[in-house]
């Protein structure tokens, strides 16, 4: 291509949050709105498919901000464009910001639902036992002050006196910036110091006289969200839970669309990736120890777990292998790093350890699970299912464990959904529909009341422990055939067909609403769940035929979002097989319990690279019928399966399909 | 030889058990007008392709998922492996011959399989190649076969960019072939950057684009 055109630059402003630069003729407004440190939804990873990041561009002359925004200083509408803006009813001067190009100045508005809104992270520290063992300690120390008969150098010094402390200290060496501190701290304290060491192989630290404090932090990179655990290491208490969003969603909401954006942008993708999660990190580390009234460099050491593909941007490795068949990761073991060297600011000398991971698409975080709920120590049969964006289940006990990933997607988590939000304020979280009316009401984030059909009640939107409740009710109520049909048998003015005569089911009424529309739940909107949950309860029978058991005893479920799930709605709709509920158990966010559980003691460490070899992965698309036991899974509750435990809850005759 | 009334009522049968899926029904039916003497083209292409024909426009109308979809193409087989033998070539032929397979670093066949079905019972010769298939085994596939289409399945958008470089080695070799992506990660933007002819969203769509590339194709050819 001739460049003979000199590429001229323009100003982006982006309204409410005021922000503004000057981006190269040609940029997109979502790549602008990354540069500037806007958030815009990128649900479907730029394929101008999900229209979440519409904006409003603001026409005129702007005397404040001193620009002229028009609708021409943009690349014109497209074919793809226009189908998706119609879809959303758009109204005037609106774009979509994935596929919209700068060509000139302009002022862009983002409306609330487009932007990524904070959210309702809530993972809380779970209770754990382990036996304190960190890789960090911290040594008082009174050392034989030096003359000419005893000239011995400064850190021979101080390993001497360690050594005769703990003889396993016998090989030690000292990080390069505390050395070069060594000498002065020494002299300054009159001799007494406090020193640092990890592994009883490296001093990290050196702080004059005596220095109790001595913290870690534990992370879980969740794809959605990120939690980090500022821990005691001489206690193993939490002092500090601190969360945000995981950054890199502004690059899509799933690890494929995210390994896919470093694969599309060879130069700089993945190290765009590695520095917006480097910098969360950065973020809670300040944030949390802020609060705790420390300082960062108070931070020795940080465990992370992750899945596969978060680990290896973070690592700055290439995802792309990863990411297709026969999805080999770089490698199994666990990894410590020092902190310095991936610009994660704790002590610079600090050790990131990164836990090891099972295989490609069932990872660290899998890894943290195991460590923290032990079904490898359990003589009963447990299943254990973590849900976030991807499923991963594992099923075994102290004689063998397996595992495997279900594509289940980010339909359960209320993507892909027309109305689908995150657990955010303003998104509904629980909803139940009478039987005999069919009418609907539900319950919103941020308010205590459910819904009487005639309260404003501000919903934007429906989060995925509510899609889950719908889906449910609405198969109970007959309102979804066992095949997932919307039943227009049914009369009720709540099930109807759209415009483009989509079947849908009304769940809140435009008044009761803050996005002056009515808030449904479609045809597809079930298929999506459908093939969801039939990924993972395929996923289930396959684990269990392949240790050759009919039924496990317990059901842990894991996940954030899994404590949120009303677990009769999950098996009303066949997320998993018939169990006995009671021995459904919630173990919270086990990945981030890993993490802590992995920061306090090393034997865990050790124990966790070898269950991470031990777990054999069951790669579930190359069973040989995997496409019928999935298929058959997809139906409500499932095609065949008998849901006992479920007794009086399920319609009493479903449909019987397929036999 | 049967009657045309007998021909007509076990088309109906075979149709039924299509939609129905009724896997024993269709094998027992295929029997039946093997037994009596029926013309195997003829039962196949209107009992078995009619009846999918159905299972489409259910499909279309939300009716059926792909469960449902699964069971018809099963009772399809079924039918189908008994009539195929019976089958004389020189009916009417093959409507189109196609290549078909998912990229390479992709395991995903169900999309692929249900696509296979469909173009089966409609009379097109299908060259399987299964899933995680290597670029160049397309290339060769199509020489070989000297088929019309060429159609790619990819699920994940990692394994979609091989498209990308695939496209270029298959039309190198031979420029008149058609080219057809579909999966979940793709859309029309993605035919237009990576220089495909068409998507379709389902196994049906996928039917009625190839029928128009084949039309295409052949008036090319006649001119």
């Amino acid at each position: 291509m001739k460049e003979d055109q000199v590429k001229m630059d323009h100003t982006i402003i982006f309204q409410p949050s005021g922000r503004r630069g000057l981006v190269p003729a040609g940029t997109t407004i979502l790549d602008a709105s990354r540069k500037l440190g806007v958030d815009i939804e990128a649900v479907c990873g730029e394929l101008i498919v999900c229209g979440k990041c519409r904006v409003k561009i603001m026409e005129g002359k702007f005397q404040k901000e001193d620009i002229t925004s028009s609708m021409k200083h943009l690349s014109s509408l497209d074919e793809k464009e226009t189908k998706v803006l119609e879809r959303k009813d758009a109204v005037e001067n609106v774009r979509l910001a994935c596929c919209t190009r700068i060509h000139g100045d302009v002022l862009v508005f983002v409306p609330e639902a487009s932007r990524t809104g904070k959210q309702v992270v809530s993972k809380a520290a779970g209770k754990i036992k382990v036996k304190l063992k960190p890789a960090v300690r911290k040594y008082y120390l009174e050392l034989p002050v030096p003359n000419l008969d005893d000239p011995l150098g400064d850190f021979e010094r101080i390993e001497k006196v360690l050594y005769g402390k703990n003889p396993k200290m016998k090989k030690l060496t000292i990080d390069y910036r505390a050395l070069q501190k060594l000498p002065d701290v020494l002299r300054k304290s009159d001799w007494k110091i406090t020193v640092t060491v990890w592994n009883n192989a490296e001093i990290i630290r050196v702080e004059p006289g005596q220095a109790a404090t001595n913290i870690g932090l534990a992370v879980d990179i969740g794809t959605t969200s990120v939690a980090g655990y500022l821990t005691d290491l001489n206690t193993g208490d939490v002092i500090v839970t601190e969360s945000m969003m995981n950054p890199q969603v502004r690059y899509g909401e799933d690890v494929m669309s995210r390994i896919s954006y470093c694969m599309f942008n060879e130069e700089s993708g993945l190290k765009e990736l590695q520095d917006t999660i480097t910098e969360g990190l950065n973020t809670i580390a300040k944030a949390a120890t802020d609060k705790a009234g420390f300082s960062t460099d108070d931070i020795s050491e940080m465990t992370l777990v992750c899945n596969t593909a978060m680990h290896h941007i973070l690592l700055g490795i290439n995802p792309e292998y990863m990411g297709v068949a026969p999805f080999t990761p770089a490698l199994h073991h666990s990894v410590d790093i020092k902190a310095e060297r991936l610009g994660i600011h704790i002590l610079p000398a600090g050790n990131i350890h990164v836990l090891p991971i099972e295989a490609g698409f069932v990872g660290a975080d899998n890894v943290g699970c195991l460590i923290a709920d032990k079904p490898h120590k359990r003589k009963e049969m447990t299943l254990l299912i973590d849900i976030g964006t991807n499923g991963e289940l594992v099923l075994g006990n102290r004689d063998k464990l397996i595992s495997c990933s279900c594509a289940t997607g980010p339909a359960l988590e209320g993507a892909q959904i027309e109305f689908g939000m995150r657990a955010a304020p303003g998104a509904i979280e629980r909803v139940k529909i009478d039987p005999r009316t069919l009418e609907a009401t539900f319950k919103v984030i941020g308010s205590a009341r459910w819904s009487d059909g005639e309260a404003k009640m501000q919903a934007k939107g429906i989060c995925g422990s509510a899609i889950i409740d719908v889906i449910a009710e609405m198969f109970r109520t007959g309102i979804l055939k066992k095949n997932g049909q919307i039943n227009h048998d049914l009369v009720s003015k709540r099930i109807r067909k759209n415009d483009k005569g989509l079947s849908e089911y009304v769940l809140a009424w435009r008044h009761e609403t803050a996005i002056d529309a009515d808030i449904v739940v479609n045809q597809k909107d079930v298929r999506a769940i459908q093939l969801a949950k039939g990924a993972l309860y395929s996923g289930c029978l396959i684990m269990l035929r392949k240790l050759g058991i009919k039924k496990f005893d317990r059901l842990a479920v894991a996940g954030a979002f899994g404590s949120h799930i009303d677990k009769v709605a999950a098996m009303v709709i066949g997320m998993f097989p018939d169990c006995d509920l009671k021995r459904v158990e919630y173990i919270g966010n086990a990945a981030g319990d890993g993490a802590r559980i992995a920061l306090l003691s090393t034997d865990e460490r050790k124990e966790a690279n070898v269950i991470a070899r031990k777990v054999e992965y069951v790669e579930l698309a190359l069973e040989e019928d995997f496409n019928d036991r999935f298929g058959e899974a997809m139906q409500f509750p499932h095609m065949f399966d008998e849901f006992p435990h479920l007794e009086g809850i399920l319609p009493r005759e479903p449909q019987a399909v397929g036999k | 030889m049967a009657t045309k009334e007998k021909e007509q009522e076990l088309i109906k049968r075979l149709q039924d058990a299509v939609i129905n899926y009724k896997i024993a029904d269709a094998k027992k039916v295929a029997e039946e007008a093997i037994a009596v003497g029926a013309d195997a083209y003829t039962v196949t292409m209107e009992g078995l392709a009619g009846g999918m024909e159905v299972v489409s426009e259910k499909f279309d109308s939300h009716e059926y998922f792909v469960p449902e979809t699964l069971l018809c193409a099963k009772a399809l087989y079924a039918a189908l492996d008994v009539l195929k033998p019976h089958i004389k070539l020189q009916a009417g032929g093959s409507r189109g011959q196609v290549v078909l397979g998912v990229m390479q670093g992709d395991v995903h066949d169900l999309g692929k399989n249900i696509i296979k079905a469909i173009f089966e019972a409609s009379g097109w010769t299908v060259h399987d190649l299964g899933r995680d298939v290597p670029l160049q085994r397309f290339v060769e596939e199509q020489l070989k076969t000297d088929s019309d289409i060429v159609m790619l399945s990819a699920m994940m958008t990692t394994s979609m960019v091989g498209i990308k470089k695939l496209i270029p080695m298959i039309k190198e070799k031979n420029p008149k072939v058609k080219i057809m992506i579909g999966g979940a990660p793709i859309t029309e933007k993605t035919v237009e950057e990576y220089g495909a002819d068409t998507t379709a969203d389902n196994a049906p769509n996928a039917l009625k684009e190839a029928m128009k590339m084949l039309e295409t194709l052949r008036k090319g050819r006649a001119a």
